[in-house]
């Protein structure tokens, strides 16, 4: 157990009501008394997490979930209302932009500053003050006061601070999507050597690229309360899906879903159904299922699409266009299938979209989508890979 | 370590971007000195009352410069965790030193202002008891701890209860002027005798004027009281600002 780290046990933390000042005099006496309060807000609930030295867990959630006020706790900046936690070793964090910075010092007087917070001497502050400077790399601004910084200048700086002093526990929330991408290359760069020699990485980010990247765990957190826990694949895939569901819950199914006239009931792409993305080879073969419910009976027109991650339409097509009609099943249950052989798109994220049209193909009814993910290396630029060839060479010939 | 990096900090920023620098920190107290030696010596008349008195400059200055010392630590700490709330949300760090700072930093630099004026009053020959100084400087050890306690408690209650530094104000020109510092226990009536000892700081005005002047008798009785006071004060804000410190952030 000498390789514990982090140990949080049963942590809840409530913000108390603390609005009028009637209700900050009671919160007052309650806390002299030592008394709960009842009618607080809970951010974080009985979380439990142990982590172990040279671990690397990102944190992943939506905006509100408690991630922030979790590394708080972590911290010791927060004290947790229930539970309890415990750091077995040096703590750096970043969490916010600009955090314990002094506006009007100097980037020079701030690194003291934040170095006497971390327990530095002098002297070792003297040997690592020109690696600091080095690092955040941000010139003449460094005997300026930080009022004066763009906001990924403080991040430079307070990324710099942090570097220089190795903690056995990094902790960082959010901060390097504000860093440009040079810095955010040797923030990453500089986190992928801290962990191979045996650090500590607690990261909260919104960028499932940055997780999967520096991360091994990762830790899902939902309205303060621990949704999933474990490899880092695995976690961000189920997080993703979750969006998903729910964004397609809140967009693409109105509520009166149930009983329109043609309603989807699948859709399955290339064998597998549910709401993961799925994954295909560049120039592979796409199939796509989907099965529909007809309410009156009537035949429906299927419509298939793919749109860009940014909903750029690439592709669409239906089967009254093509003079095909969808085969029936039964009364009310009809089916239809599409493939595509040789998928010309580009390498990248894509979704494809089911629509079900009535009879004369007039009426939108229903829309499922479902994410596409084209793998692959190419440096060609654009959705699709066109048909061409150059004329004034031979052997060149693409088609 | 880390409560000398903050003395040092809040020493550099009180008089940051001014043209003087620390030359305030003498210069201001010297004016209002000048002020009320105008108005009580020239106007009012004051004399300090017995034979063999010392003059009425001496005799204000080593009853003011403890007591600009003491109520500026106050006030000042009395805002402390409100000022640095930025810190307290993002950076661990004990909370006390946040206090401490504003309070001692108060202590040094009005200490320092207060030796410089003694060594001047000494040179302008108005009897100061030199070999008396170091006696007298031991008298800040148990007023700092008293003014520590008071600041803990404050700046922790400034947190919940917002009208608190402007009470604070009103209730340090209340004890100043119920303290012997513009004039002496005998100017009294008997009546009123009783407020002076119910005053805390009356000990430490009389103990310099004994000290430093040679002025009155020593109070004994006050010095029996006036430590049980400061401990207890220190130890009743230590307490009070361990049980709240951990709930500040949620209600910055």
């Amino acid at each position: 157990m000498s390789n514990l780290l982090i140990s949080a046990v049963g942590v809840s933390k409530a913000y108390p009501r603390a609005h009028l000042a009637a209700d900050r005099m009671r919160s007052l006496g309650r806390l002299l008394l030592g008394r709960q309060d009842a009618d607080a807000q809970y951010v974080v609930r009985d979380i439990d997490l142990s982590v172990r030295r040279g671990e690397s867990i990102a944190i992943i959630g939506q905006n509100g979930a408690g991630k922030s006020t979790l590394l708080k706790l972590i911290t010791g900046v927060l004290t947790p209302t229930r539970g309890k936690v415990e750091v077995f070793g040096s703590v750096g964090a970043l969490l916010e932009l600009g955090a314990g910075f002094h506006p009007e010092y100097s980037g020079r007087d701030n690194i003291e500053m934040a170095a006497a917070l971390h327990g530095l001497s002098r002297d070792e502050l003297a040997s690592r003050l020109q690696q600091i400077i080095e690092f955040a790399d941000i010139g003449n601004y460094i005997d300026e006061p930080v009022k004066h910084y763009s906001s990924g200048m403080v991040v430079r700086l307070g990324f710099a601070i942090i570097a220089s002093l190795k903690p056995d526990l990094l902790i960082t929330d959010e901060v390097l999507a504000v860093g440009d991408e040079s810095f955010q290359k040797k923030c990453i760069r500089w986190m992928e050597d801290y962990l191979e020699q045996g650090g500590t990485l607690l990261l909260v980010t919104h960028s499932m690229y940055h997780a999967q990247k520096l991360c091994r765990h990762a830790l899902w957190l939902d309205q303060g309360r621990l949704m999933q826990f474990g490899d880092v694949f695995d976690v961000s895939q189920a997080y993703l899906a979750w969006h998903e569901r729910k964004q397609a819950a809140s967009e693409q199914r109105p509520a009166q879903r149930f009983g329109v006239e043609f309603e989807i009931v699948d859709l399955e792409i290339n064998g597998s159904g549910g709401n993961q993305s799925t994954m295909l080879e560049f120039g592979g073969t796409l199939l796509m299922k989907s099965r529909i419910r007809s309410r009156d009976g009537r035949v429906p027109v299927a419509m298939f699409g793919i749109v860009r991650a940014d909903g750029t339409p690439v592709y669409g097509v239906s089967t009254d266009m093509d003079e095909v009609s969808v085969q029936r099943l039964s009364d009310h249950d009809y089916r239809v299938e599409i493939e595509f052989v040789g998928l010309s798109l580009l390498p990248g994220s894509y979704q494809v979209r089911v629509h079900t049209m009535d009879t004369e193909g007039l009426r939108l009814f229903d829309t499922l989508e479902r994410g596409l993910t084209i793998r692959g290396e190419s440096r060609e630029f654009g959705l699709v890979r066109l048909a061409h060839r150059w004329n004034h060479s031979a052997g060149g010939q693409v088609d | 370590m880390l409560a000398v990096h903050f003395i040092r900090r809040e020493l550099k920023e009180r008089y940051r971007g001014s043209f003087t620098g620390f030359g305030w920190a003498l210069l201001q107290p010297l004016l209002q000195l000048a002020i009320y030696a105008f108005v009580f010596v020239q106007i009012f008349k004051a004399r300090v009352p017995g034979a063999a008195a010392p003059g009425y400059v001496p005799f204000l200055v080593v009853a003011m410069w403890p007591w600009i010392a003491f109520s500026e630590a106050i006030v000042r700490s009395t805002t402390a965790i409100q000022d640095n709330s930025a810190l307290i949300g993002k950076v661990a760090l004990p909370r006390q030193i946040l206090v401490l700072a504003p309070c001692a930093a108060s202590f040094v630099l009005h200490g320092a202002g207060f030796l410089a004026i003694l060594v001047v009053l000494a040179i302008a020959g108005q009897g100061i008891a030199i070999a008396k100084v170091p006696l007298a400087l031991l008298l800040y050890v148990p007023l700092f701890a008293y003014a520590l306690g008071i600041c803990l408690t404050l700046a922790a209650l400034q947190v919940f209860v917002r009208d608190l530094v402007q009470i604070v104000g009103q209730l340090l020109t209340l004890m100043m002027f119920a303290a012997p510092i513009f004039y002496d226990r005998t100017n009294l009536p008997d009546r009123f005798q009783i407020l002076l000892d119910l005053n805390p700081f009356t000990f430490y005005v009389e103990g310099m004027r004994n000290l430093l002047l040679g002025y009155g008798a020593f109070p004994w009785h006050g010095l029996m009281i006036a430590i049980p006071v400061a401990i207890l004060t220190l130890a009743l804000g230590h307490w009070l600002f361990r049980r709240l410190d951990s709930h500040f952030e949620d209600f910055l």
